[in-house]
């Protein structure tokens, strides 16, 4: 645990996660290989090409980055999962607040209720809230898309946050008050900071909620191609004669690039240890 | 909190919760209402458009909306309209399962739960007192112990074949919570393990591990390539069976039988998901202070000590929630399924699947027969059926109170 290990501990951890790593990665790599290989296929059967490069190529990346408008789709993507991103954690995290640390009429009634919406089936909601942007004028606009991630998000980063501050001890705020805070400065200045970890997983799920949708990006936004996020962009290359797989599997290396450099960033918001000290008893 | 109220304290809350509330208003409840309205129409392919000059029409249906009303696709078809009588859709759904045989299964059925439950309760009772007299895992053994005694007294294979004998609704349920019930507690405990281990003080490699373990949730942006090419490994000719050939086993058609494709389907998804959970817990853990584990030390706990009686009561909260609205979101899968076995295999035509899960049964029923009325009370009995269980799990974990309770 939090304790240095012993050595025997270290052993047992280290035999898990190589294991779980050869488990995590070997799709991905696969994936990686069929990127490198030439022609319209997935797979191999040649047994070696399933686990070393032996016919490797850049031309697909070549064709993905220069040929096709694929930077073009990632800029677009990035703008509406950064954005999603942003304001799902401004959205959730508020009212997470206020229903871990405010006594309200209704409070439990509302999370129930957040959680019952979830549990209906989204497919079946998809053309009625395609009618409603299309009211609201939001059609075709990467900004009708980022109002229905975000939307999406809400119900999960909500709950979220709100276990996560429920953990955290009310004894900081309440001292915070005493001293004059008010219930939003205590929110922005006390609590906010603390609960950087559940933040970044929140984060997290934002911009994955934008960056990785194919069904609600391809419905709203069905053209024109420089308008399209980087997903359904990439599989509406497939037409009905070939499935450019080899494309794919280049494009699809780099769209998941982003997603990591995000990663790599939020994950050093993973790391605890503010609250240590801060009460005591 | 201290010295607000009134109009004070309602502004400050629907500052905090006001956009949430309007968003999910918007786009979440709107829609529910409108399919709920739909499934009590005959509303498919040959009667696809609303009759505008009803009044539950126009305030429901967008396409009546003024907005809509110019360009609003006016076919030669009939307009759709209630069904008589207004349940007709549920009936053809789920009637045969209100029949009294299979009442009377489903009954049986459930009279082999009590035992749990009262060892359930009995726990409970016991954990309030300040000796416990019985053990917690005894109990749970005895009540399992019961359970199948029961179930082998009234005779429940039988039991299940008259439930299964009465249409599709049943069997694709039943698999769905099948499934769910493997795969949640499966990507729950790897998250679990790797959030712990990667949580350990000191770990060279830590982000090097971190960024590799989470590679399955960055790629789930192209789920549709990853589940393909974990369609592969399971295939014939795939990955799978030349490693088998290779060390002198026969290959076997994993996906052609319904066991076997039901687990790779079962352990694609674990691999899509389990970074969800891991990362859910490893910020988690952030909030529990050291000086716990410290104390643990002096008073002499062990490691399995310190995990099921400080780390997991601590996180308990903040990961209830994702476990709840990730059982929900398995209850809904649907991508992984498609891409590898489109539901299949059957044992006929006409019959779902071993890996047809709701949601493909649904998209199957929408898309394929284009039902939206039939298709819309397949929605709301789902969400009913979900939505009960999601109220119980909410009370059994009583996760909604808040901080100050």
């Amino acid at each position: 645990m939090n304790r240095a290990p012993s050595r025997r501990a270290l052993v047992i951890a280290y035999t898990i996660l190589i294991f779980a790593a050869l488990f995590a990665f070997y799709p991905v790599w696969f994936a990686i290989l069929a990127s490198g290989r030439l022609g319209d296929r997935l797979y191999t059967l040649n047994f070696a090409g399933m686990f070393f490069p032996t016919e490797w190529s850049w031309e697909n990346y070549r064709v993905m980055l220069t040929e096709k408008p694929l930077l073009q789709w990632i800029r677009n993507s990035l703008y509406v999962a950064v954005t999603t991103s942003v304001a799902s954690v401004l959205i959730s995290t508020s009212a997470a607040f206020a229903v871990s640390r405010f006594r309200f009429y209704g409070r439990e009634l509302m999370l129930v209720f957040l959680l019952a919406i979830q549990t209906f089936p989204g497919v079946l909601a998809l053309v009625a809230v395609a009618q409603i942007l299309t009211a609201l004028g939001l059609y075709r606009s990467h900004e009708g898309l980022i109002l229905a991630y975000t939307i999406g998000t809400l119900v999960f980063s909500t709950w979220n946050m709100k276990g996560y501050f429920d953990t955290i001890p009310i004894d900081l705020e309440e001292a915070a008050m005493i001293d004059g805070c008010g219930p939003l400065d205590s929110f922005i200045r006390v609590a906010l900071p603390l609960a950087m970890p559940a933040v970044a997983v929140t984060a997290l799920f934002g911009f994955m909620a934008g960056w990785g949708d194919f069904i609600f990006a391809s419905v709203l936004i069905p053209a024109p191609d420089s308008m399209k996020l980087a997903v359904p962009g990439l599989f509406s290359m497939a037409n009905d004669q070939s499935v450019p797989w080899g494309y794919f599997a280049a494009g699809g290396m780099v769209i998941v690039l982003p997603t990591l450099i995000v990663f790599l960033f939020l994950q050093r918001f993973l790391v605890g240890g503010l609250t240590v000290g801060g009460v005591k008893g | 909190m201290i010295g607000w109220s009134g109009r004070r304290k309602a502004f400050t809350l629907l500052l905090f919760i006001g956009p949430t509330l309007l968003g999910v208003l918007l786009l979440n409840v709107f829609p529910i209402v409108l399919s709920i309205y739909t499934s009590f129409t005959n509303r498919n392919k040959f009667h696809p458009n609303p009759d505008c000059s009803i009044f539950l029409n126009t305030l429901l249906d967008p396409i009546c909306w003024p907005v809509f009303r110019a360009n609003a696709p006016r076919g030669l078809a009939e307009p759709y309209s209630m069904v008589t009588p207004l349940y007709q859709n549920y009936v053809d759904l789920v009637g045969k399962l209100v029949s009294p045989s299979a009442l009377q299964a489903f009954g049986l059925i459930l009279l082999c739960f009590v035992p749990l439950l009262v060892a359930g309760y009995a726990d409970r009772f016991y954990d309030r007192q300040m000796t416990r007299r019985v053990g917690s895992s005894t109990l749970w053994l005895v009540g399992l112990g019961a359970a199948l005694l029961l179930a082998f007294a009234l005779n429940i294979s039988e039991a299940y074949n008259t439930l299964m004998s009465t249409g599709d609704f049943f069997v694709v349920v039943f698999r769905t919570v099948l499934f769910v019930a493997l795969r949640v507690p499966l990507s729950f405990g790897l998250g679990l393990v790797l959030a712990l281990i990667l949580n350990m003080q000191p770990l060279p490699g830590r982000t090097f591990f971190r960024v590799v373990l989470f590679l399955p949730w960055a790629t789930s942006s192209l789920a549709i390539l990853m589940a393909l090419v974990w369609q592969f490994f399971f295939r014939e000719k795939g990955v799978i069976n030349q490693i088998l050939q290779m060390i002198g086993f026969d290959g076997y058609a994993w996906l052609s039988d319904p066991a076997t494709a039901f687990a790779a389907i079962v352990i694609t998804d674990v691999w899509f998901s389990y970074p969800f959970f891991m990362i859910v817990i490893l910020g988690a853990l952030q909030s529990v202070p050291k000086d716990v584990y410290e104390a643990a030390d002096v008073e002499g706990a062990r490691w399995w000590t310190q995990l099921t009686k400080i780390t997991l009561p601590l996180i308990r909260p903040a990961i209830l929630p994702a476990t709840v609205l990730t059982s929900i979101t398995a209850f809904q899968m649907f991508g992984t399924a498609w891409a590898i076995t489109q539901g299949g295999p059957t044992r006929g035509a006409g019959q779902p699947g071993a890996t047809e899960f709701v949601i493909v049964y649904a998209y199957k029923q929408i898309f394929q027969s284009q039902n939206y009325g039939r298709a819309t009370a397949f929605a709301v009995i789902l969400f009913l059926f979900l939505f009960a269980a999601t109220l119980y799990s909410l009370r059994y974990t009583r996760i909604t109170k808040g901080a100050y309770e």
